[in-house]
């Protein structure tokens, strides 16, 4: 076997290879593209701009009283970020991607040497590399402190790293996997929902006494890696020598850790057989047939029950429609519910969620993707296309119109509102009717592809304006049909008309319906007229 | 291939596959006249008139590009030709869709499936929006699961599907409302051999009751041994149309006769790669 000993000879040189193809990587990721270039070098100043201000705001809290706790906790939330990252963004380094290198002769101990080495060139590692220098400067007192911030920032960033290539690697199969590739487009998900509860949490924290409040957590955290590198430098600074040698201990065994779990799942993936060659296991096939019983068998029959179920299993299965139904559901409750505790609510908030539910009536066909044929090859009159678009706004009324109501009476009960109850529930309704109507008229006259990878598209290229004519002109729309709800409310509001008000629950719920039906009415003749045009449109994804 | 010996013993003409279908008769499957189709500058269809036979196994053959799936999708009702017609059993595909619809069924290649049911949610489904009662989709669903080989994993997401196990799904989506005439494009392209003789097992039992299928593939050898009549494709147009052995006529295998309809001569690498073989590259 000669080639074992120049692959020896070679793992000594393995790590600048590691970086330079790396490098590589990145220049020709940008080559061809100048839209990529500029945004790569975009994001580039972007984050170098922030890292700058970010490392200076960090530096400029030395000697504030709180500097530890911000600093301490600011590198858990790094490694966490650092942690969870790759399972959310699995596109990134090709170089760490185990599959690739499975055929060349590599040691696991240089392999990983080299991998580690390469994962800290970049945008990220350079931002963390920030990051760490002005948390370890905040808290850095005194010559010892000074020293150990030096080697703080450096191990932070190491801790990071390899907690990031340890948890990717362990999960490197969910990655891969069709599992892997749903999580990875439900991020949106997280950083919508994330986005508004950071934004709630961070008001109310200000709200109550700052920083001090977070104490207990920061005491627990700086003992948890990587974060104990600056809470070392903190407790130099203090003069807790011991304290500070057993944190450092501490650091270097769990980067030591990491490095070891990360070696040992590597050679793991390296040398066994992947998803792709194992044979199917037939796990499912005894015992738990699927069978309609339970709630499923409340459904009606023909085309209604099996569009409807079909729908609901779809926002629960499919994950670009469970993210915006999620989304819609979490945001819908997220502003009444927070804008009320804030003592800044209105009951009428309360329509936002059926506002937000009912958008998920706009591009129906859309949500199907190309098997939208399917559907195509059973609809042959404007009836059938009717009682297709009928039960699809039946199944999204399921969920909506109890949660509207629910919605309605949380709002109420935190506002304290109960007077304006009927009238803000019907005016919810009536909303979400005619968003039902307009949602079924945009999805036959503007249909546009999902594309079903990357939580951030939502409209296949060249189809943009077609998606916001659909979207916003059916939002204006909406508005004018529910015009004379709204006006009745107002009236009845201003002219402190009680029983009026009682009256437009029954009223607004009507008109919902109604709406809603003269919709689907109109849609159908449409949709049934244009089945191949909208399986192009819809096909595109 | 030796479980599915009897091709002879069709029975063009014979009474329906359950009785209650109307016994296929002087009417073609399938009649186009002019279609006409164009992407742009690209012509994909270039005005073809075709009549196929009722009651037989048709392959519709042709290189990558020839306008196989085009010509397929136009007579499914999927996509709007610029010009011409399309009847199947008699009625137009565009004017009269109701009639047409439930009469076909389809196995389009390129589009999706309903990937987040599972292989009998799917089949329940289609079966409920064809209008079947449910009692009688779950029934005809069961057996087709198990004819197909399918039965093991009918309750595994169609997403986590191998290919041949898509399109055996598809094929029983397709042949759950019992149609008349059955089109499916490339249904053997990625399968592997144990699936696609199963495949053909169903399909050969399907037309020997009387049914026609329609199908696409570029794999002459298949086309020969499963079809009893053909139509070559290429470039947009139909070269030839007609049963087997006319189509083949003196050429010695079907490959040979298309290679000459579509003007492909054989090709020779010459002596350009003779470096290339075994021995001096072993290890």
């Amino acid at each position: 076997m000669s080639t074992l000993a120049p692959g020896r000879e070679r793992a000594a040189s393995l790590t600048p290879v590691f970086v330079r193809l790396k490098l590589s990587l990145i220049r020709n990721g940008l080559k061809g593209s100048s839209k990529r270039k500029a945004a790569y070098v975009s994001s580039l100043v972007f984050a170098l701009v922030v890292a700058f201000f970010v490392t200076l705001g960090l530096a400029m809290l030395h000697g504030n009283a709180h500097a530890g706790t911000v600093v301490v906790l600011l590198a858990a939330i790094l490694a966490v970020g650092w942690a969870f990252m790759p399972l959310f963004f699995p596109t990134g380094d090709e170089t760490l991607d185990p599959s690739r290198l499975v055929m060349l002769p590599l040691r696991p101990r240089p392999l990983v040497r080299a991998l580690f080495a390469s994962s800290l060139v970049g945008i990220g590692p350079l931002f963390t590399l920030c990051l760490a220098a002005g948390s370890a400067i905040a808290v850095a007192r005194g010559p010892v402190g000074a020293l150990a911030a030096v080697l703080a920032a450096p191990l932070l960033l190491l801790g990071c790293v390899a907690l990031a290539r340890a948890v990717a690697t362990a999960n490197v199969r969910l990655l891969t996997s069709r599992k892997g590739r749903d999580l990875a487009v439900l991020s949106g998900l997280l950083i919508a929902v994330g986005g508004q509860a950071a934004n709630f949490g961070s008001q109310r924290l200000f709200q109550s006494g700052g920083l001090a409040q977070l104490e207990p957590a920061e005491a627990v955290v700086r003992w948890l890696p990587p974060a104990t590198a600056v809470g070392m430098v903190d407790s130099a600074s203090e003069g807790s020598y011991g304290v500070a040698a057993a944190q450092l201990a501490v650091t270097l065994a769990a980067l030591a850790l990491l490095l070891w779990s990360w070696e040992r799942s590597l050679t793991k993936l390296m040398v066994s057989p992947d998803g792709s060659t194992l044979a199917v296991a037939e796990s499912a096939a005894s015992g738990k047939a699927e069978r309609d019983g339970g709630f499923w068998s409340l459904m009606p029959g023909g085309r209604t029950g099996a569009a409807m179920r079909r729908t609901l299993r779809y926002a629960v299965r499919d994950p670009k429609t469970k993210s915006a139904w999620v989304t819609a559901l979490a945001i819908g409750v997220i502003v009444p519910v927070a804008n009320a505790l804030q003592g800044t609510g209105s009951l009428y908030l309360a329509c936002f969620g059926a506002g937000m539910l009912g958008i998920q009536m706009y591009n129906q066909f859309g949500q199907d993707t190309s098997a939208f044929w399917m559907v195509a090859q059973t609809i042959s009159t404007p009836r059938d296309a009717f009682v297709e678009l009928r039960a699809r706004s039946y199944a999204l009324a399921l969920v909506t119109v109890p949660y509207t109501v629910l919605l309605t009476v949380v709002t109420a009960a935190l506002v304290g509102n109960w007077r304006d109850f009927p009238a803000a529930t019907g005016l919810a309704l009536a909303l979400l009717g005619s968003m039902l109507c307009t949602g079924a008229l945009a999805s036959a006259r503007f249909p546009y592809s999902i594309p079903s990878d990357g939580a951030f598209k939502n409209v296949a290229p060249g189809q943009a304006g077609l998606a916001w004519i659909g979207i916003f002109g059916g939002m204006l729309t909406s508005a004018l049909i529910c015009a004379p709800v709204i006006a009745l409310t107002i009236y009845a509001d201003v002219a402190d008309q009680r029983f009026l008000a009682a009256l437009l629950l029954p009223l607004g719920a009507g008109w919902g319906v109604l709406a809603t039906w003269a919709g689907l009415r109109l849609a159908a003749p449409t949709v049934a007229r244009k089945l191949p045009e909208i399986l192009v449109a819809v096909s595109k994804g | 291939m030796p479980d599915q010996g009897d091709a002879a013993g069709r029975t063009d003409g014979a009474a329906g596959a359950d009785g209650a279908r109307p016994a296929p008769s002087a009417v073609p499957a399938v009649r186009v006249e002019g279609l006409w189709k164009r992407f742009g500058e690209q012509v994909a269809v270039s005005g073809i008139d075709l009549e196929l036979p009722a009651g037989q196994f048709i392959g519709l053959v042709g290189p990558n590009g020839a306008g196989k799936t085009t010509t397929l999708s136009m007579v499914t009702g999927l996509l709007r030709p610029d010009m011409g017609r399309v009847f199947v059993a008699g009625h137009d595909v565009w004017a009269d869709p109701a009639e047409v619809k439930s009469r076909i069924g389809v196995l389009p290649e390129g589009l999706r499936l309903f990937e987040r049911l599972s292989g009998r949610e799917l089949l329940g489904y289609m079966g409920r929006l064809r209008g079947l009662p449910g009692e009688e989709t779950d029934k005809r669903a069961t057996q087709l699961l198990d004819v197909l080989d399918l039965a093991g994993s009918q309750n595994k997401l169609v997403v986590d599907y191998s290919t041949g196990m898509r399109k055996k799904i598809g094929l029983a989506a397709a042949l759950l409302h019992n149609p008349e005439v059955l089109f499916l494009d490339e249904p053997f392209e990625g399968v592997d051999p144990v699936s696609a003789q199963t495949i053909r097992g169903v399909l050969e039992r399907y037309t020997s009751s009387g049914a026609t299928v329609v199908f696409s593939s570029h794999v002459m050898e298949l086309v020969e041994s499963l079809c009893d009549w053909v139509a070559v494709m290429a470039a947009g147009r139909i070269r030839a149309a007609g049963p087997l052995a006319d189509v083949r006529g003196e050429a010695p295998s079907l490959q040979a006769a298309f290679l000459e309809l579509v003007g492909a001569r054989g090709r020779d690498s010459g002596d350009s790669l003779e470096w290339l073989g075994g021995g001096a590259a072993a290890r």
